[in-house]
């Protein structure tokens, strides 16, 4: 092929025009776009999208881009598949700090403190005892301190009313369990029980045991977690008394056996059930007419003294490595987490955010006047303990869950065997092999 | 043996590679380009994977950090794992309650269906509807169903007066609950297989057995059955591989219990792979699971196809 001296000399020209053009459009700065994955529940979503708007508005050189994570069994498999592919988004705002071993040993996450201000920021909202529960045993902060949501006991108050129980007496187990007879009730005759005051899940995914052995774990050993120094801290009388009384529901009937269809709480088929205080806003836009809740601490064995202490399901912010902005993610976290977005955040979701002084706090006074049972939230907030940093987290829950299944929903293990056995098993996966 | 033209004594000699060569040559070049897409499939989806996942058997990998060489541990620990046996044996017995069931209650609407009965189109595809519909949605109706208080199938036999059944609840019960209800759901598929079976034997054959005498169950046990035989082969083993990849019914359903009763082995690697993020210990399930497979479907074919040599 013979090449035309012209026609050559004009594809050179072109191809120069084409590199000085575009360097010029790059001298224009393009805007920064960080990608930010919330929770996907309808609550958070609507609280991501506000925020979202109103920083892009302030800001058009620091775009948001939010993506609701991904729908999956969990989070955790979520980011640790992101992680491993490389796909993580610059800010997520639902780090479980049970699996941040992980994220950690996969490099997924920021180290937090080396970021500018970043203690300055921290300590002026969060309590530094809060901060430091939540610093990596090699001093960095790989998850910023968000939110806390204290697991406690919701009652149905007409029923319970109904019933004769005083909400009070389902402080202790004895109480709870009086209770419990009281309210197994054929309503319809059909020779079946419908109505019943808890109902503990049969299922034995393995994070369903975060919000009835382990709640009631902490509460029964006074703030004691599953592990202490790396080793099992479980095999303890707290322990066996917390699968005696799950086991004693059962044995007795005092709860269905299997999945209830529907939501047995809204539609009154059961008188409590521990949750946190996320289920406010869901009582709120889903309870049928004339429906009266609240809120108490969970139960605990008989002679437990002090503040009861529980689960507080904690959930944090989290920067990811791979993020070619962080600076720019940094000031977006610390708008998600500024004094007017704490409270639209509480407005919107009933989640109490780690603040300091909140109660007292004269932008959030006013919140609480109209809002008693987040207060209660709130005061319960400085009784909780989160869950224990192990990377075999899962696989200890699932352990868990199985003696649970066993000794609890079975009544095949004596509760002394069942957390004898779970301790053991615990310590195998901890031994690795 | 016929010789094959142009495949002669001197070229069967010739090195390998030279054979290679010369038939490359040779040969029709658009035919290596028509079969590149499924090569590449081949490669990226079947061939990566599985040299992935045998390499994955002597490594300990958790996804996030490097893979560590372990040699045969977890082979041994495979052999240890009473989890694992549990999982097996519930994978088994669930399997000895599907297959039977499935290929009885199949082949006798089959053959309800191919006689001449009314709206026959409409039950064929009504037959057929549940194979459709997602697992996920049918494991969740029946999860409703068998509710041990609350369940419309207990609310029928407390009506009757009958004790209710903890369908999901007991361990006794559970896994037989699910071979049930898997049974319901892909019956559809079979039932075709066998209607296309029924399809295919001559009408001859039943009209020569009458006029011998022949009453209509002598005829099924005489003709129907033995010339079903092929069809049958394909439905047991394609049931068997089926069964044994037991996944989406106890995931939604039970989880795995009551007490480990409804964990299948694919369950069970689905938890150390996604859960415990052990994926040379789920590798090695897998592999153990594809060698039980091979080793069933082997016998089975062996039993059942008259025609391959004993």
């Amino acid at each position: 092929m013979r090449i035309n001296f012209r026609s050559t000399m004009v594809a050179l020209l072109a191809v120069t025009l084409a590199c000085v053009l575009s360097v010029g459009a790059m001298g224009a700065k393009a805007p920064v776009t960080l990608s930010f994955w919330p929770s996907s529940n309808p609550q958070e979503i609507e609280f991501a999208k506000i925020i979202v708007k109103a920083w892009n508005d302030a800001h058009p050189d620091i775009q948001v881009k939010m993506e609701p994570l991904p729908a999956s069994r969990s989070t955790e498999e979520v980011l640790l598949a992101a992680i491993a592919a490389g796909t993580t988004p610059d800010i997520c705002a639902n780090i479980y700090p049970g699996a941040i071993s992980q994220y950690i040993a996969g490099k997924g996450l920021y180290p937090h403190d080396t970021l500018p201000g970043f203690y300055d920021f921290i300590y002026a909202r969060t309590p530094k005892d809060v901060v430091d529960a939540f610093t990596y045993k090699d001093g960095h902060v790989y998850q910023i301190p968000w939110k806390g949501n204290p697991i406690m006991l919701a009652y149905n108050v007409k029923l319970l009313r109904a019933n004769g129980i005083d909400p009070k007496s389902l402080a202790t187990y004895s109480g709870f369990l009086a209770a419990a007879e009281r309210m197994v009730k054929d309503l319809d005759g059909d020779g079946r029980p419908d109505q019943w005051l808890y109902a503990p899940t049969v299922d034995v995914t393995w994070w369903q045991r975060l919000f009835d052995f382990y709640t009631l774990y902490i509460g029964a050993s006074g703030g004691k977690t599953l592990l202490s120094g790396g080793k099992v801290d479980f095999e303890n009388d707290a322990a066996e008394q917390v699968f005696a009384f799950l086991q004693t529901i059962f044995k007795k009937g005092l709860c269905p056996k299997g999945a209830m269809i529907g939501d047995a709480f809204l539609s009154g088929k059961i008188g409590s059930t521990i949750t946190g205080p996320w289920s406010v806003p869901y009582y709120d836009q889903n309870a049928p007419e004339g429906f009266e809740y609240d809120f108490v601490p969970i139960p605990v064995p008989d002679g437990v003294q002090g503040p009861v202490i529980t689960f507080g399901d904690p959930k944090n912010i989290g920067i990811f490595a791979n993020s070619k902005h962080p600076l720019e993610a940094w000031e977006f976290v610390k708008f998600i987490m500024s004094r007017e977005n704490d409270l639209l955040w509480l407005k919107i979701t009933s989640q109490p955010p780690y603040r300091r002084g909140i109660a007292k706090d004269p932008l959030f006074v006013g919140y609480f006047e109209k809002n008693p049972m987040m207060a209660t939230f709130v005061e319960q907030g400085v009784y909780t303990r989160g869950v224990d940093d192990s990377k075999y987290l899962i696989e200890i829950f699932d352990t868990i869950s199985k003696q649970y299944d066993l000794c609890c929903v079975q009544g095949r293990k004596a509760p002394k065997a069942a957390v004898r056995d779970a301790a053991q098993a615990v310590r195998d996966i901890l031994a690795g092999w | 043996m016929p010789e094959i033209a142009g495949v002669g004594p001197a070229r069967a000699r010739r090195p390998f590679f030279g054979r290679l060569a010369e038939q490359y040559r040779t040969s029709n070049k658009v035919g290596y380009v028509m079969v590149l897409p499924y090569i590449a499939h081949f490669l990226l989806f079947t061939a990566y994977p599985l040299v992935f996942a045998l390499i994955l058997v002597f490594n300990r990998w958790d996804i996030v950090t490097p893979m560590e060489f372990i040699g045969l541990r977890n082979i041994q620990r495979l052999f240890r794992d009473a989890t694992f046996w549990t999982a097996v044996v519930n994978t088994l017995k669930f399997l000895c309650c599907h297959i039977p069931l499935q290929i009885v209650l199949s082949l006798l609407i089959a053959v309800i269906l191919n006689g001449p009965i009314k709206f026959r189109s409409f039950f064929r595809g009504a037959f057929f509807l549940p194979f459709v519909i997602s697992g996920a949605v049918v494991t969740i109706l029946w999860q409703q169903l068998y509710s041990t208080d609350a369940g419309i199938l207990n609310l029928i036999l407390t009506r009757i007066g009958m004790q209710p059944v903890p369908w999901l609840t007991d361990p006794a019960w559970a896994i037989y609950s699910i071979a049930i209800m898997a049974t319901w759901k892909n019956m559809g598929f079979y039932i075709v297989l066998f209607l296309a079976g029924l399809q295919n034997v001559p009408p001859e054959l039943y009209e020569a057995a009458s006029i011998d005498g022949a009453n209509r169950t002598q005829q099924f046990w005489g003709i129907t059955l033995p010339l079903l035989q092929p069809v049958m082969l394909l439905v047991v083993i394609l049931s068997t591989i089926g069964g044994f990849s037991l996944f989406i019914e106890p995931f939604v359903m039970t989880g795995g219990g009551p007490a480990e009763s409804t964990l299948s082995v694919v369950l069970y690697l689905y938890k150390q792979a996604f859960q415990f993020l052990r994926m040379g210990y789920a590798a090695t399930i897998g592999f153990a699971l594809a060698i039980m497979i091979f080793i069933v479907t082997f016998i089975q074919r062996r039993l059942l196809d008259t025609d391959q040599p004993v």
